[in-house]
């Protein structure tokens, strides 16, 4: 079972999702903010991470430069409020992104492509 | 092919090498060395630093004027014979002295960019010094330049081996010295890499290596020499096109276990301010009379070639005037990929052909691009690029059962 690590300073952001996520046959964990969210990953090994943009205390652009650097093909789906983020260069470091929703059938159909994206 | 080579100050080995490809750059070269030796003393000052001028036996004084330039860092020119050209022809002499030096990592250059900073030489070898096996830069560049990277080489290279690279021919790069065997030991070394086409060629022979990539955020457009971008068209197009297809065929046990595509790690994003792309003029007429002008000159071969369903569209398409005109995004990638399937069983001549009938479809393509990004930003042009590329990876299983 494919697992998932939800990244947002909202909680029912990270309720809904979970939810959903699990419903659809995927483990997922949860974390609140950015805070150690590397070794977190070292630790867990999530196959994907679904990642806020704009936390309180965190820029989620800046934290998906982190984890590209040291998680090459770890997949990254960033999720927003607002579309404005692609404006900024380093959204184009993330393999997806999608606008937050009550409707979760985008974000289902990204992280299928994300994880069944293969390379020799 | 032989190297001729002068090492005055006798480097054997050394830690970074930034090297210039030339052909008569008497005028530029002076400058870019020594913004070169800038940029490796303000940011590497504790490695060993060579500059190399990759020449063409030019016969207007570059060698003077890149020994003359004025820095302390050491130089060594090198060349191919006299009357050998070709920018691929200089890296593969690159290559050769590459290994005898043993870098950690090299940067390529061009010679006539005018506004390249000393920093630009950190940006791009950073990341190398990091880990990462090569490193392409993204310049800001204007919606309605580099069409041919916009309409082929992105969506080809991402689509057949899986990274997001958006400006994988720039010109200009960087890699891990340790690459130059896995360059030197490909078997492709065609008259399109020796020329034109070397870029894309390094690009994806370093794809088929699964060796970590990353884009090196410029922050500004590449300003170079002002060229007609006419005046070489069908030869560059040719070229470059013709290493896709040939690369298609040489790594065709690779690129179809390839689905979807997944992002590169992106450097050089700390705070600047981000330039203006310099504005691009595009006669749109003169786009869609080459692409009807096709029909007459290459019918026959696109009927030939493609299937029955294309060739109909481009007929439809045809007859929607330049007011309506639109090349579809579907249409393009079946095109790209009948004629890759159809460029395998032909000969050299056929395959020639070929390649030039391609090029009025080509500027459909780039007249489909002008008209729907007219009103866009840059950004949302992008965004534009970006869909388009998805549909070629949707459509990859079509090209995967016509190889077959």
């Amino acid at each position: 079972m494919p697992k998932i690590l939800v990244v947002d300073d909202e909680e029912h952001i990270r309720l809904l999702y979970s939810e959903e996520l699990k419903e659809a046959g995927y483990e997922v964990i949860t974390a609140e903010n950015g805070f150690k969210l590397l070794e977190r990953i070292e630790e867990e090994k999530p196959d994907l991470v679904v990642l806020d943009i704009k936390m309180v205390d965190y820029n989620g652009l800046d934290l998906l430069q982190d984890i590209r650097n040291r998680f090459y093909d770890l997949p990254v789906i960033l999720s927003t409020a607002y579309d404005t983020f692609k404006e900024d260069m380093k959204s184009i470091a993330a393999d997806f992104y999608v606008v937050k929703s009550f409707d979760l059938t985008e974000l289902k159909h990204k992280i299928a492509m994300a994880l069944e994206t293969r390379l020799p | 092919m032989s190297l001729l080579e002068e090492n005055p100050q006798k480097v054997a080995k050394c830690d970074i090498v930034v090297a210039i490809p030339t052909f008569n750059e008497s005028e530029t070269i002076a400058r870019t060395t020594e913004c070169a030796a800038r940029g490796l003393l303000d940011h590497f000052g504790d490695l060993s630093g060579v500059i190399v001028n990759c020449d063409n036996h030019s016969a207007d004084g570059t060698k003077e004027a890149f020994f003359s330039s004025r820095t302390e860092i050491p130089r060594i020119y090198i060349s191919t014979p006299p009357g050998v050209h070709g920018k691929g022809n200089n890296l593969r002499n690159l290559y050769e002295l590459v290994r005898r030096l043993e870098p950690k990592a090299v940067v390529v250059v061009e010679a006539d960019i005018s506004n390249m900073g000393p920093h630009w030489i950190k940006k791009l070898a950073e990341p190398v010094l990091k880990g990462m096996g090569y490193v392409c830069p993204l310049y800001v560049r204007h919606k309605y330049e580099a069409t041919l990277t916009s309409s082929i080489v992105y969506p080809m290279t991402r689509c057949l081996y899986g990274r997001r690279v958006r400006q994988p021919n720039a010109g200009d790069f960087a890699f891990k010295g340790e690459l130059v065997e896995t360059f030197l030991n490909c078997p492709i070394w065609t008259d399109s890499v020796k020329n034109y086409g070397i870029d894309t060629w390094m690009t994806t022979v370093a794809l088929s290596t699964r060796i970590p990539l990353s884009q090196a955020f410029i922050g500004a457009p590449k300003i170079h020499r002002v060229k007609d971008p006419y005046a070489h068209l069908a030869l560059l197009f040719r070229q470059i096109v013709a290493t896709i297809f040939d690369l298609m065929i040489h790594y065709a046990d690779f690129w179809p276990q390839v689905k979807w595509s997944k992002p590169t790690a992106l450097s050089g994003m700390e705070a600047q301010e981000v330039e203006t792309p310099l504005p691009v003029e595009v006669n749109t007429a003169r786009l869609h009379d080459r692409f009807v002008q096709g029909f007459e000159s290459f019918g026959h071969v696109w009927q030939a070639v493609f299937d029955q369903t294309v060739y109909h569209k481009l007929v439809e398409i045809r007859g929607l005037g330049l007011q309506h005109f639109s090349l579809p995004s579907q249409t393009w990638a079946r095109i790209l990929f009948d004629a890759a399937v159809a460029y395998r069983s032909m000969g050299e001549g056929e395959r020639i052909d070929l390649l030039d009938a391609l090029l009025p479809l080509y500027l459909g393509k780039v007249l489909t691009l002008v008209k729907k990004t007219e009103r866009m930003s840059l950004q949302q042009a992008e965004e534009y690029i970006e869909n388009e590329c998805t549909i070629f990876e949707e459509n990859k299983p079509h090209l995967i059962k016509r190889w077959e």
